[in-house]
C-alpha cells in the first residue's frame, strides 16, 4: 500500500516537473509583454500574467511614462534611478507597503508630492501634470499588480463592498 | 332561435363549442404571456431582484422603469437599447467585478455612454432587443460586437491621429506603415511614402546573384513557434520589413538572375589618397582602428549589430537603418566605400546622413566592415548559380511584376504598381458574407479572417499573392486593431462628420540651412514643427532653449545629456561653417514665442539669489532625485552640470513655470513655484558650468563676438 502511494507520489512529481518544463518553453519575451498593453507580468513571477481592465491599462501607460524610473528596478531605458533616491522609494507592486495605504492617501501623495504629506521631498507633485483620472488609473494599476494581492477594504456597515 | 331548438343541439356540438372557446381564449393569451417573458423584460425583473439584495437599493432603482430604455442620438444615427438590460452602466457602486453581468457599471472612459451610446464603440446591433441579435452575427445582421481586445479600433474610427490612450491602435498603425502594407493595399489615412523598399535600379553593383537568391529564399527573418522573431539568427524585437515570398527554385533563379544584371550606373570607386592607404595598409590593426571609429561615430544609433554577452546573442543598436552584423559578406567593396561617402548618389531617398569623412576614417571603417562584420557561411547553402542566362533574365523581369515586387521596389523603366492588392480602406466595416474563407476551418468572423490572413495568407486563399510576415501575438492584435479601425465611408453610424483628421506637416526648408539639414538628415531622428522622427528631442524650439556657443560645440562634438540613453547623436564630423549655419537657423527660426529673452534682466541674478536657488534645489525641492550635477544625483532628467552654458535664462525660467507648455510630453512634473523661486532656481542653474575642462574654443570665440547669452556670471 505504502509502495503504491509512493509510486503515485513519484508519478505526480514527474508530471508536475514536466508541466513546469512546458511552461518554461512557452515564455514570451519581456519586450513583447510590455507591448501587451492590457496585461502585465507579475514582477516577482514572470510566468504569472495579470490581465488589466481599461483603467488599469491606462494606469500602466502612465506608470511606464512617469513613475517607472524610481518605482521599479527595471525601466524601459534599462537601469533604474531607484538606487539614487534616498530614502529608497517603494516598488510599485510592493503590497506589503502599499496595500495598507488607502486610495485617498496614495492619490494625495501623487497629486501633492512627498513634502506636502510629510514624506520625502524627492517625490515631486504630479497634480498639475496628471489629471485626477490619470492618478486614479495609476492607483488601479498598482493595486492590480500588488504582491501580496490587494483586497478592497470593506466599508464599515456595507453589506457589499463597493469600490 | 327558440329554446326548445337549442335543447335539440346534440351534447357533442355543445362540448365542441366549449372546448373551442377555451382554446380560443388560450391562444389569445399566448401573445401577452410571450410578451411578458421577452428576454429584456426578464432582465428588467432580474435587475429589480438584484437591486433588492444590495444595501443601496433605493439609489439603484431611482431611474428604473419597466419599459425599454433607449439612447437616441439622431446626429450619429445611434439608437441603442443596450441599457434595457445593462441597467447599471452608469452606477458607480456597481463597478465591482463581483457584480453579475449585465448589471455591472461601465469602467470609467473619456466618453460618457449616455452621450455617445454603446454601438459607437462596441458595434453590434443597437436597436435589437434580443441578446443574440444585439451581440452576434445573425441571419439578419452581420456586424457583431467587437471583442474588448480590439476595442481601440473604435477609437480610431473617429480619432485618425494617435491618442495616448490607445497604444495598441497606435502600434498597429505604426506597423501598417513600417510593414509597407500601403505598397499593395489602399489604406485609410496612410499615405504612400516616397520610398518603400530600396530602389533596385543598380542592385547588381551592390550585391551578388547568390546573395539575392539567399535573401529571396530566406529574408533575414525567422520566427519560432512562440512568435519570437530572429534576424540572421539573432533575437530582435524589430519587425522585418522584407516579408517572405513563397518562391520556387525556378523563380528564385530567375529573379536573382534578373536583379543581378541591373547595373546601369557603375559604382564610382572612391580614390583614396595613396599615402593614407600605404601608411594604413602596413598596420596590422586597421580593422580595430575602424571599429573604434565606427563606435565613436555612433553608427549604432541607427544600425544594430549582434553582440554576445554572457552566452546570449542579441542585437544592440537602433532600427532606423538595417542591421549590419554580416553586411561585410553582402556588399561589394567598392560599393561600400562609395556608399559611405555619399549614400544618396546610389539611393536618392536614403535616410543615411552624408558624413564628412577623412580618407583615413573611411578606409579604416570600410576595412572593419569588410573584415569583422562577415560570415563565411552566409552563402554556404546557395547553389552555384553562374552567369545569368537571357531566358532567366526575361522570366525574372516578368516575375518581378507578377509577384508584386514593383509595388515596393522601384526600377528605372518599370512603372510602379498601384493597388496590387485589394482595397482595405473599409475593411473594418466588411460583412462576413463578403469574405472568402476557402477551406479554412476557422470561425466565420472578420477578426478571425484578418488574423488568419496575417498569420498565413495561404490558409484562407491558396492562391494568395500576399507574402508571409512574421508577427508576434501582441503585434498581430495591434495590426488587427488598426485594420478594424478603418471603416471607410461606410462607417456604422453617422460618424464621418466627427472624424478628427490626421495632419502631417512636411518640413523641408531651402537655403543654406536646408542643405545641411538634408545632408545630415536631422529629421530622421528629430522633430521640427511637427515633422520628423521621435528618437531624439523635438527641436522646434531649440533656438529658445540652447545658447549658440553650446549648440555649435554640441553639433561638432555631441555628448549625451541623458546618461540612460544607449542611442546617441552620431559624430558627423561637421565643419565649423555647417555647425554655425545650423545654430544660426535655430536661433532665428526655431523659437518659442512664450520664451522671451528680454523678460529677464541678467542683473537680477546676483550671487545671493543664486545661493538661495541652490538651497531650494538641494533642500526644498530636492531636484537631485532626478538630475545630476557633477558626480551625484539621479539620471531621469538631463545632466545639469553644464546648464549655465547650455540653457538660456529665458528658457530655464519658462521651463520652471510650465515645462509641458514647451515640450508637451516631457515627464518633468509641472510645479507651483513662486516667481521668486523661479528667479532663484534660474540664477542657480545659470551658475553651473562644466569645470575641469577648458572653456571650449568655439565658446571663447563666441564670447569675443559678444554673444548675448552670458548671463549669471
Amino acid at each position: 500500500m505504502r509502495m503504491r502511494a509512493s509510486l503515485a507520489a513519484l508519478l505526480l512529481a514527474v508530471l508536475a516537473g514536466l508541466s513546469a518544463c512546458g511552461k518554461k518553453g512557452g515564455t514570451t519575451k519581456e519586450d513583447g509583454l510590455r507591448r501587451a498593453y492590457d496585461s502585465e507580468p507579475d514582477w516577482n513571477d514572470a510566468q504569472h500574467i495579470v490581465a488589466l481592465g481599461y483603467q488599469e491599462a491606462q494606469g500602466k501607460r502612465i506608470f511606464y511614462a512617469q513613475c517607472v524610473w524610481c518605482h521599479a528596478d527595471a525601466t524601459p531605458a534599462g537601469p533604474s534611478n531607484r538606487s539614487n533616491v534616498t530614502p529608497t522609494p517603494p516598488l510599485m507592486n510592493d503590497g506589503a507597503v502599499l496595500n495598507a495605504e488607502s486610495d485617498e492617501y496614495v492619490q494625495n501623495i501623487i497629486t501633492l508630492g512627498g513634502s506636502a504629506m510629510g514624506k520625502s521631498p524627492m517625490m515631486p507633485p504630479y497634480g498639475r501634470v496628471l489629471s485626477e483620472e490619470d492618478v486614479r488609473a495609476v492607483i488601479a494599476f498598482t493595486r492590480a499588480i500588488a504582491q501580496p494581492a490587494y483586497q478592497i477594504p470593506a466599508r464599515p456597515g456595507a453589506k457589499f463592498p463597493a469600490k | 332561435m327558440p329554446a326548445e331548438e337549442m335543447g335539440k343541439l346534440s351534447r357533442g356540438i355543445r362540448l365542441a363549442f366549449a372546448i373551442s372557446s377555451v382554446v380560443f381564449v388560450a391562444v389569445l393569451a399566448i401573445s401577452p404571456v410571450k410578451d411578458l417573458r421577452r428576454e429584456w423584460k426578464q432582465y428588467k425583473r432580474a435587475y429589480v431582484r438584484f437591486a433588492q439584495t444590495r444595501a443601496d437599493t433605493k439609489r439603484l432603482l431611482a431611474d428604473y422603469h419597466s419599459d425599454i430604455d433607449q439612447i437616441w442620438i439622431p446626429s450619429m444615427n445611434v439608437v441603442d437599447r443596450c441599457t434595457s438590460c445593462h441597467q447599471g452602466i452608469t452606477l458607480p457602486s456597481l463597478a465591482d467585478r463581483a457584480v453579475p453581468q449585465p448589471f455591472r457599471a461601465h469602467p470609467p472612459i473619456p466618453h460618457r455612454p449616455k452621450e455617445w451610446g454603446c454601438t459607437v464603440c462596441h458595434r453590434g446591433q443597437g436597436p435589437a432587443t434580443e441578446v443574440a441579435e444585439a451581440h452576434e452575427t445573425t441571419l439578419a445582421w452581420e456586424q457583431p460586437m467587437l471583442a474588448n481586445r480590439f476595442i481601440q479600433a473604435s477609437c480610431g474610427t473617429c480619432h485618425r491621429a494617435d491618442l495616448p490612450e490607445t497604444p495598441k491602435l497606435n502600434r498597429g498603425r505604426q506597423l501598417l506603415a513600417e510593414l509597407h502594407c500601403v505598397g499593395c493595399h489602399r489604406l485609410q489615412d496612410v499615405e504612400r511614402p516616397a520610398m518603400l523598399g530600396p530602389d533596385l535600379t543598380n542592385i547588381g553593383t551592390k550585391v551578388t546573384r547568390e546573395w539575392i537568391y539567399k535573401w529571396l529564399k530566406e529574408p533575414q527573418t525567422l520566427t519560432d513557434k512562440d512568435g519570437n522573431v530572429t534576424v540572421n539568427g539573432y533575437e530582435t524585437e524589430e519587425e522585418p520589413r522584407m516579408p517572405k515570398f513563397r518562391l520556387t527554385e525556378q523563380e528564385l533563379r530567375s529573379l536573382s538572375a534578373y536583379l543581378s544584371t541591373l547595373r546601369s550606373k557603375p559604382v564610382e570607386a572612391v580614390r583614396f589618397d595613396p599615402r593614407v592607404v600605404a601608411a594604413l595598409a602596413k598596420k596590422p590593426d586597421v580593422a580595430q582602428q575602424g571599429e573604434v571609429r565606427f563606435r565613436q561615430m555612433f553608427c549604432s544609433t541607427c544600425h544594430s549589430l549582434a553582440v554576445t554577452r554572457a552566452g546570449e546573442t542579441k542585437l544592440i543598436g537602433g532600427d532606423i537603418g538595417p542591421e549590419l552584423t554580416k553586411v561585410g559578406s553582402k556588399v561589394n567593396a567598392d560599393w561600400l566605400a562609395a556608399w559611405l561617402r555619399n549614400p544618396q548618389s546610389y539611393l536618392a531617398h536614403s535616410k543615411m546622413p552624408r558624413y564628412q569623412w577623412s580618407d583615413e576614417d573611411l578606409y579604416t571603417v570600410t576595412q572593419y566592415i569588410r573584415t569583422n562584420l562577415t560570415d563565411s557561411d552566409l552563402l554556404s547553402n546557395v547553389p552555384q548559380l553562374g552567369a545569368a542566362a537571357p531566358e532567366e533574365i526575361q522570366a525574372g523581369r516578368r516575375l518581378f511584376l507578377e509577384k508584386g515586387c514593383a509595388s515596393c521596389h522601384a526600377i528605372e523603366g518599370i512603372s510602379p504598381q498601384r493597388d496590387f492588392g485589394p482595397d482595405l480602406s473599409a475593411l473594418g466595416a466588411k460583412n462576413v458574407s463578403e469574405l472568402e474563407f476557402g477551406r479554412a476551418t476557422i470561425p466565420r468572423s472578420l477578426v478571425s479572417y484578418i488574423q488568419a490572413k496575417l498569420t498565413n495568407p495561404v490558409s484562407v486563399n491558396p492562391a494568395a499573392r500576399m507574402p508571409q510576415y512574421a508577427l508576434n501575438a501582441a503585434d498581430l492584435d495591434a495590426l488587427t486593431t488598426a485594420l478594424l479601425s478603418m471603416t471607410g465611408s461606410s462607417a456604422p453610424s453617422g460618424m464621418q462628420k466627427l472624424m478628427i483628421p490626421r495632419k502631417d506637416a512636411a518640413f523641408h526648408p531651402a537655403g543654406a540651412f536646408g542643405e545641411v539639414y538634408e545632408r545630415y538628415k536631422c529629421y530622421a531622428c528629430h522633430k521640427f514643427n511637427g515633422y520628423g522622427g521621435d528618437l531624439a528631442p523635438d527641436l522646434s524650439y531649440e533656438g529658445s532653449r540652447a545658447t549658440r556657443p553650446w549648440l555649435v560645440d554640441f553639433l561638432k562634438n555631441p555628448q549625451t545629456l541623458r546618461p540612460t540613453l544607449v542611442l546617441r547623436m552620431p559624430q558627423f564630423n561637421m565643419s565649423d561653417k555647417e555647425a554655425g549655419i545650423l545654430a544660426d537657423y535655430f536661433g532665428m527660426a526655431l523659437q518659442n514665442p512664450d520664451v522671451n529673452p528680454a523678460s529677464l534682466d541678467a542683473r537680477l541674478f546676483t550671487p545671493q539669489i543664486a545661493a538661495l536657488g541652490k538651497q531650494l534645489y538641494e533642500v526644498k525641492f530636492q531636484c537631485q532625485a532626478c538630475h545630476t550635477i557633477g558626480n551625484s544625483g539621479g539620471y531621469v532628467g538631463p545632466n545639469l552640470t553644464n546648464a549655465g552654458s547650455w540653457l538660456t535664462r529665458a528658457w530655464i525660467a519658462a521651463w520652471l513655470k510650465n515645462p509641458q507648455a514647451l515640450v508637451p510630453d516631457t515627464i518633468e512634473p509641472r510645479r507651483s513655484f513662486t516667481e521668486n523661486e523661479i528667479k532663484a532656481l534660474t540664477a542657480y542653474l545659470l551658475t553651473l558650468r562644466q569645470s575641469g575642462k577648458a572653456q571650449p574654443k568655439t565658446a571663447q570665440r563666441e564670447a569675443l563676438r559678444g554673444a548675448p547669452e552670458r548671463a549669471g556670471e
